[in-house]
């Protein structure tokens, strides 16, 4: 019983958090807030849903359902590395290309840049 | 030519049409394949060969010269692309490449890669040797692998990951597994069977017959493997760097 209630918070707070994602993707305004939700709301979502998961596997306690545990806390701790690995991955190059920030007032701005000019090299014909 | 080209194909079409006409239906239970080939191969698949995963056994048993030509495809694909994009000291291109420099900045990727590429390796070995078993087997392996040479050139960088598997293994891993294929089947026809009929390499391997088929279904597997891994690298690198094989992504 009180297994089941922890389970229930857990996948419903998972859910809660992937509507939160989907909402943060579709209206934010820029490419890195945009991007920062998707990288922070499906990790953690995942994470917790797949954490009742687990606890739900365990209710009744032998081998099978253990090894079925280990497989699912395995797909949580890849994914705990991959997924703000790739949002990393993702911002970083959109900073290199010089994407646009969004600001208040309305007008994008140039994102600042700390690399100098040089860093990019266009290059011909060797 | 072009109108000539269109009527060609128009005629192509509906031959084609013509002759689907004459198919049995989709899910036909009358049809031919469905009450000869289908109930054989579920019911004497796992007596023949003693592998439980039906669609290892069809691949890589029963139509294995048309899986040796599918890798003899991707093979050809590999050395197309070779043919169009790579550069010798003769023929220098003139694509413009945007290569961003990021040296020291790739910390977080490359702790990641650490923690990740062993893993997914041991795992693309696993699904290579658990095609038997489960879904799985030298494609779907392979192209794991490949993935985590691809990845290591993303998450460090292309010299770095082609300092690791040099061009020139690449091209020997890409012609050898195709090779590996090839010399299962000759053995197997040397042994006095049939082309690809494992049966023959009973004696090589001191198993019975029905063992034999599942170690050359394994065989075959891993050549397969080692081809689609290779042709992933290659394809990667030759694209990665529009040819240069120098510095890339």
């Amino acid at each position: 019983m009180l297994l089941n209630t922890v389970v229930i918070i857990l996948m419903c707070s998972g859910l809660v958090l992937f509507l939160a994602t989907t909402v943060g993707l579709l209206r934010f305004p820029d490419f890195y807030s945009r991007v920062h939700a998707a990288g922070k709301g499906d990790t953690l979502s995942t994470a917790l849903l797949l954490a009742g998961l687990i606890l739900y596997m365990l209710r009744d306690f032998n081998g099978e359902t253990l090894l079925t545990a280990v497989k699912l806390s395995l797909i949580v701790f890849f994914v705990f590395i991959a997924s703000p690995t790739a949002t990393h991955a993702i911002i970083d190059a959109g900073y290199e290309a010089r994407v646009p920030y969004w600001s208040k007032t309305g007008e994008k701005t140039d994102a600042e840049h700390s690399i100098p000019d040089e860093s990019v090299e266009h290059r011909e014909n060797r | 030519m072009k109108q000539l080209t269109f009527i060609i194909l128009i005629v192509c079409a509906l031959l084609m049409l013509k002759a689907a006409a004459d198919l049995p239906d989709w899910a036909d239970p009358a049809s031919p394949a469905s009450t000869h080939l289908s109930p054989d191969f579920l019911e004497q698949g796992y007596v023949e060969t003693a592998t439980p995963n039906i669609v290892t056994v069809v691949l890589a048993d029963y139509r294995s010269y048309d899986t040796m030509f599918e890798a003899v495809v991707v093979f050809a694909a590999a050395l197309i692309v070779m043919v169009i994009l790579r550069h010798t000291p003769r023929k220098r291109g003139k694509t413009i490449l945007y290569r961003p420099k990021r040296e020291g900045r790739d910390t977080i990727l490359q702790g990641a890669a650490q923690l990740i590429i062993p893993v997914m390796q041991i795992f693309a070995l696993y699904v290579v040797g658990h095609g038997h078993y489960s879904p799985g087997g030298g494609f779907q392996g392979g192209v794991i692998f490949g993935a985590s040479f691809i990845l290591i050139a993303l998450c460090f960088n292309l010299r770095f990951a082609i300092q690791r598997f040099r061009e020139q293994g690449v091209l020997v891993c890409v012609a050898g597994g195709v090779l590996l294929y090839a010399a299962i089947g000759a053995i197997c026809q040397v042994m006095g069977y049939n082309f690809l009929g494992y049966t023959g390499l009973a004696s090589i391997l001191g198993a019975s017959d029905v063992m034999a088929r599942s170690y050359g279904i394994l065989a075959v597997e891993v050549g397969v493997g080692i081809t689609v891994m290779s042709v992933m690298v290659s394809l990667y690198y030759d694209l990665a760097s529009s040819g240069d094989l120098d510095e890339g992504l």
